[in-house]
């Protein structure tokens, strides 16, 4: 039958992808989940079977538990910032003026810059003797004197999520305009004529048409909160007092800082789960807007 | 009183003038139709009533209130657009209720008022449904429904029937129609199609490059045309238009014979002056020996039974012409026929301006 053929020439073509697939993330995962119930080092041992040992340590530890809520907080907080200053900057860059279109290009800047060039220059903005932001803050009589915004365990983790916004919230501004260049001109003049106000223009007229690309700005952009790593580790490593320790850096801490590979290996696996419970709970609820447009 | 007033109004974008002083006063309850080829302005004068576009020059009145400058919302006229520009995710009730909503009209009397308004346009089972939901008729319903329902003083139009199909479009015409002569609003519709704007204007403006080339009822418009651009505009088949000359007191079309220059032309025109003249394809007739009239040898090469009538083509010297003959004509393709049409049939333009050369 045609039908069987089709499908065998599709598996076919798609083959040297599966292999390239299992090898590079298939394999390492299936060794990622033999490693975990084990007590391998980094090195020197491959280390015995050790049963679920890891993952009664890991849950049950205070390590895990801070790291769980410092992500979270992180995720929950920077995705909102973004997704708040990224719709303003978008209605704001909708808008006709001259120089529209500069600007525009010149938004997409830090999220174009390297998330590495980001965190190093945020880290000289942070600087506790000769940052900008000490400077700008005494000149303007806020504070007294220059205080360590990444040294302090109070400031740290709320300096980094203003950093990852900076870089972040360019994303879904792109997103949002793209999404308001496609609500019809017609629909906003006849929400003008209606006598609709600028704050119900968006609401009623204008949000229906960003709800959909919206969302999935805020499916990416949890996900690679949650899965945050290399600005923290630039900026911070986790610290003072671990108290910008997200998951990833506390994965990346056992297995290779104490090079504890087994135990590290279970703690990205339970990273690994939290995030595809995210983004299938995600994905259910695209489908569920898919469905009610 | 005039319920609408256009005084000289301009419109330039850039270099570019779209709108070169219009000027059009409406009485309350007229039904005015801006009729005009692609681009020439329409929407542009539109916009500039609903105030979604500020003019360069010129003033609006309504009600003899000047409303430049004021919102739209402000200015007690609803429009209905091309696109229908429903709100996607409204119901349709809420749709026709959303003017009011925003204007906090109370709940029950918005409620009523958008069932009256579904009443009387026969949607009231749709009331419930998303717009992606309707047809382009039903969705048409509701853009008027959502116009009709805040009674506004003046009714806005940009091409609201263009993309319904033939079938569709006819109904909607004839129950727009209907709508104007319950409720006697004033309107102002945007349309290329010129048999709508015949159908449905009590006032015509054939619109040309951002100026009125004709404002006249459709009567007028049709049978005294004022331009050879409204002649071939109005009217479908168009007004066959004939290159002729002026010999003394009589006129030769097409180098035929010449015949003696209808009264009401003898003080318009001088002799050698080049002219074109028009007749209307449903003025022309097949000389039988008994008729009087202007005589034009032709013939014949094409003919097409639309049902009704049947639409005939022919060539007089190296011209065509279009009749338009009783569907039981029996013709020959190649024949020699002879058409003919009264004396008041005929339409006289200034060759070079265009310009009819009836005395008024
Ligand atoms: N925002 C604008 N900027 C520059 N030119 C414009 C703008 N809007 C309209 N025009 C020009 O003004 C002219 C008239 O446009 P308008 O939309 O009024 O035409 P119209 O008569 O409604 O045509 P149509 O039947 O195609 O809708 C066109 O040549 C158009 O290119
Ligand atoms: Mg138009």
């Amino acid at each position: 039958m045609s039908g069987t053929w089709i499908s065998t020439r599709a598996w076919l073509l798609m083959l040297p992808l599966l292999v390239v697939m299992i090898g590079v993330i298939g394999w390492p995962l299936v060794d990622t989940v033999r490693l975990s119930f084990t007590d391998a080092k980094l090195v020197g041992t491959t280390g015995s079977f050790v049963g679920v040992d890891n993952y009664e340590r890991m849950l049950t530890g205070s390590s895990f538990q801070r790291a769980l809520v410092t992500t979270t907080w992180f995720a929950v907080v920077s995705v909102a910032a973004e997704m708040v200053l990224g719709v303003l900057a978008a209605l704001l860059l909708n808008q006709r003026f001259r120089g529209r279109t500069a600007l525009r290009a010149l938004m997409i800047l830090p999220w174009a810059l390297p998330t590495v060039v980001n965190a190093t220059l945020w880290r000289l903005i942070y600087n506790p003797e000769y940052g900008a932001l000490n400077a700008a803050l005494t000149q303007l009589g806020l504070i007294d004197s220059y205080r360590s915004w990444l040294g302090e365990p109070g400031s740290a983790l709320t300096a980094l999520i203003i950093a990852d916004c900076w870089k972040n919230f360019p994303l879904v501004a792109l997103i949002a305009l793209a999404a308001l260049q496609a609500v019809p001109r017609d629909i906003t003049a006849a929400a003008l004529v209606d006598g609709a106000g600028p704050f119900n223009r968006f609401r009623f007229v204008i949000m229906p048409y960003l709800a959909g690309p919206l969302l999935v700005a805020l499916v990416l952009r949890t996900i690679e909160a949650f899965k945050v790593f290399d600005i923290i580790w630039v900026m911070t490593r986790g610290g003072p007092a671990n108290s910008t320790r997200t998951l990833s850096i506390l994965v990346y801490q056992e297995a290779f800082s104490f090079q504890r590979a087994g135990a590290g290996a279970s703690l990205a696996l339970i990273v690994t789960l939290l995030v595809t419970v995210l983004a299938a709970a995600y994905a259910a609820l695209l489908r569920r807007a898919a469905g009610a447009s | 009183m005039s319920a609408l007033e256009i005084r000289n109004i301009q419109k330039r974008y850039g270099d570019v003038e779209t709108l070169k002083g219009i000027n059009i006063a409406l009485e309350s309850g007229e039904f005015l139709v801006l009729l005009g080829s692609s681009g020439c302005g329409k929407s542009t004068l539109l916009n500039i009533i609903a105030g979604l576009a500020e003019p360069s020059g010129g003033d609006i009145l309504i009600g003899e209130r000047s409303i430049l400058g004021a919102h739209p919302k402000d200015r007690d006229i609803a429009m209905v657009f091309q696109s229908y520009a429903l709100y996607p995710n409204m119901s349709v009730a809420r749709n026709i209720g959303f003017g009011l909503e925003m204007r906090k009209v109370p709940t029950a009397e918005r409620e009523k008022a958008v069932r009256d308004t579904a009443m009387l346009l026969q949607i009231e089972n749709l009331l419930d449904r998303k717009p992606g939901q309707l047809s382009g008729g039903q969705r048409q319903r509701v853009a008027i429904g959502r116009a009709l329902v805040r009674n506004p003083r003046v009714f806005l139009f940009d091409e609201p029937l263009s993309n319904l199909d033939a079938k569709l479009r006819m109904e909607m015409r004839t129950e727009l129609k209907r709508l104007h002569q319950l409720l006697g609003t004033t309107v102002v519709y945007v349309t290329h199609d010129q048999i709508e704007a015949m159908t449905l204007a009590t006032r015509i403006a054939v619109m040309r490059d951002g100026r009125i080339e004709q404002l006249g009822t459709p009567e007028e418009i049709y049978d005294r045309p004022a331009t050879l651009y409204v002649a071939g505009f109005v009217g479908s088949p168009q007004m066959n238009i004939l290159d002729a000359e002026l010999t003394g007191s009589g006129l030769r079309i097409a180098g035929e014979e010449a015949f003696p220059l209808p009264e009401t032309f003898r003080s318009a025109v001088t002799a050698g002056r080049r002219v074109k003249v028009g007749v209307r394809p449903e003025a022309l007739r097949l000389a039988s020996a008994d008729v009087t009239g202007i005589r034009l040898p032709a013939s014949i090469e094409v003919m097409e039974l639309t049902g009704p009538e049947l639409v005939t083509t022919a060539r007089i010297g190296e011209q065509r012409i279009t009749a338009c003959l009783p569907p039981r004509t029996s013709l020959m393709p190649g024949s020699a026929q002879v058409f003919c049409f009264d004396e008041a049939a005929l339409h006289l333009f200034d060759a070079e301006n265009g310009r009819s050369l009836l005395a008024r």
